[in-house]
C-alpha cells in the first residue's frame, strides 16, 4: 500500500472520487431534508383541511354528523391514517380513537397509546362552537417510512459511487503510474549511460505522447552535442599533437645544434610560429562557441553589406592575383542587413581563402551580392575541382578537411565558423557544383 | 615615458616590465584595481596597461573611474577574453586600444607607441608633409617630388595610418584593424599585398623607398628626409 500511499497518481484519482462522493452526499442530505420538509407540511395541510371539514360537518349536522364522519374515516384505512378525538370542556373524551389526555388548542406534538404501543403524532386542537375540543392527528408512520425510503436509496447510491470511485480511482492511478513509470525508467537508463534509450511513444497521440516526443527531441540535441563534443575534443587534442610534437623536436634540436646563436634564433622563431599556430587553432575554437551562443546578436546593427563585399572584394583581388587566380566581383549596390559585419566580413573573408586555397593557379573566383525577395544573397564561386555532392554535407563540420586537402594548410574550422556565422544572422549556407568548381551560397535577411 | 602596469600575473607583469624597461620606459606595477586606480589618480603617468580581469576591481571599472574623474590618459586594455562582446564592452568603456593576450611584445611596444604619439586631438591634421611625399587629407591627394600619384582608397589609408606613425613601428594587425576594421586575422596576408602595391605606386621611377619592413613586427615609415 505504500506504494499506492505515496503515489501522485493515485492520490490525485483518489481525491477525485472522495470529491464526488462528498459531492454526492451533500446533494442526498440537501435532498433528504427538503423532502421531509416537504412531506411534513403535506402532512399539516392534510389535518388543517380534515379539520375544517370537521369543523363544517360539526356546523352543519351537530354532534351527529361528527361523529359519523369520525366514526367513517376511523374505519376506512389511509395511507396517511389520521386519528381524531372530541373532548367535552371538562376534559373528558367523547368520541374518536385517539387515546390522549386532552391538549391545549394549535399545533403541537402529541403522545397517544395505540394497539402496537405508545406513539407520537403531529396535532392540531380546534374548539368546536360549543366549547368541544376537537384533535386530529397523523401518525408519522407514513412520514417516517418516506424519509427511510430516501435514505436507503442515498445510502445505497452513495456506497456505489465510492465503489466506483475506488476502482475508477486504482485504474487511473494505475494507468498514470504506468505511463509516468516507462517514462521514468527510460530516463533512469539514460541516466545509467545508456544513450540510445528513448521514451515509449504510442500512437494514442496524447499528453505522455507528446511530453514523450518533446523529450526524445531533446534527447536527440543532447545527443548531438555529446557526440560533437566528443569529437571536437578528440581533434583538438589530435589536432595539438602534430604541431606540439614538431615543436617539441624543433627545441630538443636546439639544444644541440651547431650554429651558435643565429641558428638557435631561426629555431626559435620557427617554434614562435609553432605556437601561434596552436594559439589561432584555440582563438578559431573560442570565436566559433561564441558565435554559436548567440550573444553576439545583442551588437547587431545595420550596415551596408553591398560597401562591405566591394571593400572585400577589392581587399583581395590584388592577393589572389599574386598567387596566379582572379577574384572578379559584381555586387549589388546598396544591400543593408543587420549584423554583424566583422563577422560577416570574417565568413566572406574564409569563403574567399577556402576557394583559394582548394583549387589550382587560373582559377577564376567570382565573388556577387544581390537582393532576392526580403534576402541578401552572396555567392563566392570558384572554377576550381569542387568538393563531391556527398562531401558537401560535412565540410562545414567541426574539425572537416577531405582528406586530400589533410595536407594544405588549416585547421578545418574555416566552414564550420561560416556556418556558425550565417546562422547566427538566421540564414542558410549551401554548397553546389559550379560546374566546374564550389559554389558557396549564404542567404541572409536583408 | 611613465607607464603604469596593473597586472594580477606576475608572470606577464615581469615580461611586460622588462620588455618596457628595455625600451626605457619607467614602469610603475600594480597588482590590483584599487591600487591602480589609486595611483593613476595620485601620480603622473604618460600611459596605463590595464589587464582586463584584475583583483578588487576589474579592468573596465577602473576605466569607468579614470573616464568619469576626467582623468584622459591613454589606456591600453590587456585581456584573456578575445571575445567581440568583452572587446566592445572595452572600447565603450573608453579604452583607447585593447589587446588579446598572448601578444607578441612588438605588437604592444607598437600600440604603446602610437597611442602616446595619439595626445590631445586639437585641430585635426589635413596635410603631411616628409621629404619629398606630400599627403592632403581633405583633397585625398598624394604627391611625391611634385607628381600626382594615384592611389586606391586602401592604400590611401594605408599610407595615412604609416605617415599619421611616421618612424615608429605599425604591426600587421594595427592596419588590419585601422584601416580595415578587422580584428580577425586572415590567412591570406592583404596588409602585405596592399603594402607591395604602394609600395611600388609611390617609389615609381626608382625613388628610394620609404616604407620599411620590419621583419616579424610590421611597417615603419623612414625618417623624412631634408629637402
Amino acid at each position: 500500500m505504500k506504494r499506492i500511499s505515496t503515489s501522485a497518481a493515485y492520490r490525485i484519482a483518489f481525491v477525485y472520487s472522495a470529491a464526488i462522493a462528498a459531492g454526492i452526499a451533500l446533494l442526498g442530505t440537501i435532498i433528504f431534508f427538503a423532502m421531509h420538509v416537504a412531506f411534513t407540511r403535506q402532512l399539516d395541510v392534510l389535518i388543517q383541511d380534515e379539520a375544517d371539514t370537521m369543523t363544517l360537518e360539526y356546523r352543519s349536522g351537530g354532534l351527529d354528523a361528527l361523529t359519523t364522519a369520525i366514526n367513517e374515516r376511523e374505519r376506512l384505512s389511509s395511507r396517511a391514517q389520521l386519528y381524531y378525538a372530541v373532548f367535552t370542556p371538562d376534559g373528558r373524551r367523547t368520541l374518536g380513537s385517539l387515546d390522549t389526555p386532552m391538549p391545549q388548542t394549535g399545533w403541537q406534538e402529541v403522545t397517544f397509546s395505540a394497539p402496537e404501543g405508545s406513539d407520537t403524532g403531529r396535532a392540531l386542537a380546534i374548539d368546536l362552537p360549543d366549547h368541544r375540543r376537537l384533535v386530529i392527528t397523523a401518525d408519522r408512520e407514513w412520514l417516517e417510512q418516506n424519509d427511510r425510503t430516501v435514505l436507503i436509496t442515498f445510502v445505497v447510491g452513495l456506497v456505489a459511487v465510492i465503489a466506483l470511485g475506488v476502482v475508477g480511482a486504482l485504474l487511473l492511478g494505475g494507468y498514470l503510474r504506468r505511463r509516468l513509470t516507462a517514462i521514468g525508467a527510460t530516463a533512469e537508463a539514460i541516466s545509467g549511460g545508456d544513450f540510445s534509450r528513448r521514451m515509449p511513444v504510442s500512437d494514442r497521440h496524447d499528453e505522455f505522447d507528446q511530453l514523450a516526443t518533446v523529450l526524445n527531441s531533446m534527447l536527440e540535441m543532447i545527443q548531438r552535442l555529446l557526440d560533437n563534443l566528443r569529437q571536437v575534443s578528440g581533434d583538438v587534442a589530435h589536432d595539438l599533437r602534430t604541431p606540439l610534437t614538431k615543436l617539441r623536436n624543433a627545441l630538443e634540436e636546439s639544444g644541440r645544434a651547431p650554429g651558435g646563436v643565429e641558428a638557435q634564433r631561426a629555431v626559435i622563431a620557427d617554434g614562435i610560429g609553432k605556437v601561434d599556430e596552436i594559439l589561432s587553432l584555440f582563438a578559431a575554437i573560442l570565436r566559433i562557441s561564441e558565435v554559436e551562443s548567440g550573444r553576439i546578436r545583442r551588437l547587431f546593427a545595420s550596415f551596408d553589406l553591398s560597401a562591405l563585399i566591394t571593400d572585400l572584394a577589392e581587399s583581395y583581388a590584388p592577393a589572389l592575383q599574386e598567387e596566379g587566380r582572379t577574384l572578379t566581383w559584381s555586387v549589388e549596390p546598396g544591400v543593408m542587413i543587420d549584423g554583424d559585419r566583422e563577422l560577416v566580413a570574417q565568413a566572406v573573408t574564409n569563403l574567399i581563402e577556402n576557394a583559394q586555397r582548394h583549387t589550382l593557379v587560373g582559377t577564376v573566383v567570382t565573388i556577387a551580392l544581390e537582393r532576392v525577395g526580403t534576402n541578401a544573397r552572396i555567392t563566392v564561386a570558384d572554377s576550381g575541382p569542387g568538393v563531391a555532392e556527398s562531401d558537401r554535407a560535412t565540410i562545414t563540420k567541426r574539425f572537416s578537411r577531405l582528406e586530400h586537402s589533410r595536407s594544405t594548410a588549416g585547421h578545418g574550422l574555416g566552414l564550420n565558423l561560416v556556418a556558425a556565422i550565417v546562422a547566427l544572422h538566421r540564414g542558410t549556407l549551401q554548397f553546389a557544383d559550379n560546374q566546374p568548381g564550389l559554389v558557396a551560397e549564404m542567404i541572409v535577411p536583408a | 615615458m611613465r607607464i603604469l602596469l596593473a597586472e594580477d600575473d606576475h608572470e606577464t607583469a615581469e615580461f611586460v616590465a622588462r620588455g618596457l624597461d628595455e625600451l626605457g620606459h619607467n614602469v610603475v606595477r600594480a597588482a590590483t584595481g584599487i591600487d591602480a586606480l589609486h595611483l593613476a589618480t595620485t601620480e603622473p603617468f604618460d600611459l596605463i596597461l590595464l589587464d582586463r580581469m584584475l583583483p578588487e576591481m576589474d579592468g573596465v571599472a577602473v576605466i569607468r573611474r579614470l573616464r568619469a574623474a576626467a582623468i584622459e590618459l591613454p589606456v591600453l586594455l590587456l585581456t584573456a577574453l578575445g571575445r567581440i562582446e568583452d572587446r566592445v564592452e572595452g572600447l565603450e568603456a573608453g579604452a583607447d586600444d585593447y589587446l588579446v593576450k598572448p601578444f607578441a611584445f612588438s605588437e604592444l611596444a607598437a600600440r604603446i607607441n602610437a597611442l602616446a604619439r595619439r595626445g590631445p586631438i586639437n585641430a585635426p591634421i589635413t596635410r603631411y608633409e616628409c621629404g619629398g611625399l606630400s599627403l592632403d587629407l581633405l583633397r585625398r591627394e598624394v604627391t611625391r617630388e611634385g607628381r600626382t600619384i594615384s592611389l586606391q582608397p586602401r592604400e590611401f589609408r594605408l599610407l595615412e595610418e604609416l605617415i599619421r606613425n611616421a618612424e615608429r613601428a605599425v604591426t600587421r594587425t594595427m592596419l588590419l584593424e585601422r584601416v580595415w576594421g578587422f580584428h580577425f586575422d586572415p590567412q591570406t596576408n592583404i596588409v602585405e599585398t596592399h603594402i607591395s602595391r604602394l609600395r611600388a605606386k609611390l617609389n615609381e621611377g626608382d625613388k628610394p623607398d620609404l616604407i620599411e619592413t620590419l621583419r616579424g613586427v610590421g611597417y615603419r615609415m623612414r625618417p623624412c628626409e631634408a629637402d
